[in-house]
């Protein structure tokens, strides 16, 4: 599925920053290759891969409209989309915690703790599949699926139909946004996945710097740049302006959890192998890692210096590092300097 | 008769082989494909050649090309025969952003 088609220039008033539509453009492109030298030049090259995108991308088939946004805000902060009327989308994934839920593991129906820490949706809109296992294709197909899990929101979507067409001040909102449609299964979806993609990752200190302020971080967190690509071979999954290529690796943890895996269960390298997370807003979306066990950056940086559990499955890139205790210092400081000051978010008044 | 066998053979061979169906080499280095949209016809067989130095899983969803190609480690090559008409996004499994399209013609 080609997915990029249009992109948007918004002034994002729940999230963050101002970016624009246009025709035709393409995701943040994938960075790769070898680590380059850390040379004065290598180092304005390294800069350019980072800098970050000035429109959002939306798809072909559900290009961005104000009015499908602004209904999707209301559904994904409404409550009366679980089957107990107690969870929304913003349960797990919350503005107040970078837009996951800061929890080891998500929590779900009857307050039972499912299976994997709940990602955040920041950038979603550049993500190119969805899942921490790689399940939903688009953002449009995963909007739904916890919405009818029994484990998380347990609303089955032909009950959840009736549920909203109940609430009359829905119709319009539906209408102006999807005036031949109206409500369906497919225009929910389309709905919470336009306001998803509105959801961005604000201007951090390190955006300044890469555009050429060299006062906007510190030495040591220039330093950590340094070790990101280098010696710290971060940046073979950690790539371009997101900080994640999208793809799934085994990294190592102990936790028994096949991932990617249970969709290919013949190759080795997927088992316990997790899509790799973006970085922006770093520190406000703790705990780490796919299953919460990883507490603090610091013990992020001390995980991938020893290397993890060494088994068949695990990356080819995850090898111990042998960092000193300032190189990791300076990784923990280039690591902050990826959180931007968020705007706060206008939670919607919903339709009654 | 022992020529006009070997002359059946060939002529089998080039019917089934030559005439009808082509071999195309898809080369993926750097998580990329070495081309973006090919058109195949039905019936002709692509390969991929794995010259990364990590290992891809190439995949199609397609209906009608549904294929699983496996791990492939970096070296190794893997072929797959498409039999059905239509549009065909094959991609990487490991490494989703490698993706390409292929048209498969009557």
């Amino acid at each position: 599925m080609m997915r990029c088609s249009s992109r948007v220039l918004l002034t994002m008033a729940s999230a963050i920053t101002v970016m624009m539509i246009a025709p035709h453009g393409q995701a943040a492109e994938p960075t790769t290759g070898a680590v380059p030298r850390n040379t004065p030049a290598s180092t304005a090259e390294l800069k350019a891969q980072y800098r970050r995108p000035e429109t959002i991308p939306f798809p072909k088939d559900n290009p961005y409209t104000v009015e499908k946004a602004a209904l999707g805000k209301k559904l994904y902060f409404d409550t009366r989309l679980s089957g107990a009327n107690l969870l929304s989308c913003a349960s797990c994934h919350s503005p107040a915690y970078g837009f996951g839920d800061g929890q080891p593991r998500g929590v779900g129906h009857g307050m039972k703790q499912l299976g994997r820490r709940s990602p955040t949706i920041v950038n979603a809109a550049f993500g190119e599949i969805f899942m921490w296992d790689g399940r939903a294709g688009s953002l449009e197909e995963q909007a739904l699926g916890p919405i009818r899990a029994d484990v998380e929101m347990n609303m089955p979507i032909d009950q959840l139909l009736d549920k909203l067409k109940a609430i009359p001040e829905y119709a319009p909102v539906f209408k102006a946004a999807f005036p031949k449609e109206g409500m369906t299964p497919d225009t929910i979806a389309k709905a919470i996945a336009t306001y998803e993609r509105t959801v961005v990752s604000g201007r951090a200190p390190f955006d300044a710097w890469i555009e050429g302020d060299e006062k906007a971080i510190s030495e040591d967190a220039k330093r950590g740049f340094v070790l990101f690509n280098g010696k710290g071979g971060c940046q073979n999954c950690h790539s371009g302006w997101n900080f994640t290529d999208d793809s799934f690796h085994d990294i190592g943890l102990s936790d028994a959890d096949v991932g990617r895996g249970k969709f290919l269960p013949a190759v080795v390298k997927m088992q316990q192998a997790f899509k790799t997370p973006g970085l922006r807003e770093i520190t406000r979306r703790g705990p780490y890692m796919h299953d919460g066990s990883v507490t603090t950056i610091e013990a992020v940086i001390e995980h991938y210096n020893t290397g993890g559990v060494d088994r068949p499955s695990r990356s080819e890139l995850i090898k111990p590092l042998a960092l000193s205790a300032q190189e990791k210092a300076d990784l923990v400081a280039f690591m902050k300097t990826l959180t931007s000051d968020m705007d706060p978010t206008t939670v919607p008044v919903l339709p009654r | 008769m022992r020529l006009m066998t070997i002359a059946l053979v060939a002529a089998f061979a080039g019917g089934s082989v030559g005439a009808f169906a082509a071999e195309r080499t898809i080369s993926q280095k750097g998580r990329t494909f070495s081309e973006s949209d090919v058109t195949v016809k039905k019936g002709d067989t692509l390969t991929f050649v794995n010259d990364d130095n990590i290992a891809h899983n190439i995949i199609s969803t397609s209906p009608g090309n549904e294929f699983n190609l496996g791990s492939q480690s970096p070296g190794a090559s893997s072929s797959v025969t498409l039999s059905g008409a239509g549009e065909v996004t094959v991609l990487c499994a490991i490494h989703p952003r490698m993706k390409m399209t292929v048209t498969v013609t009557e």
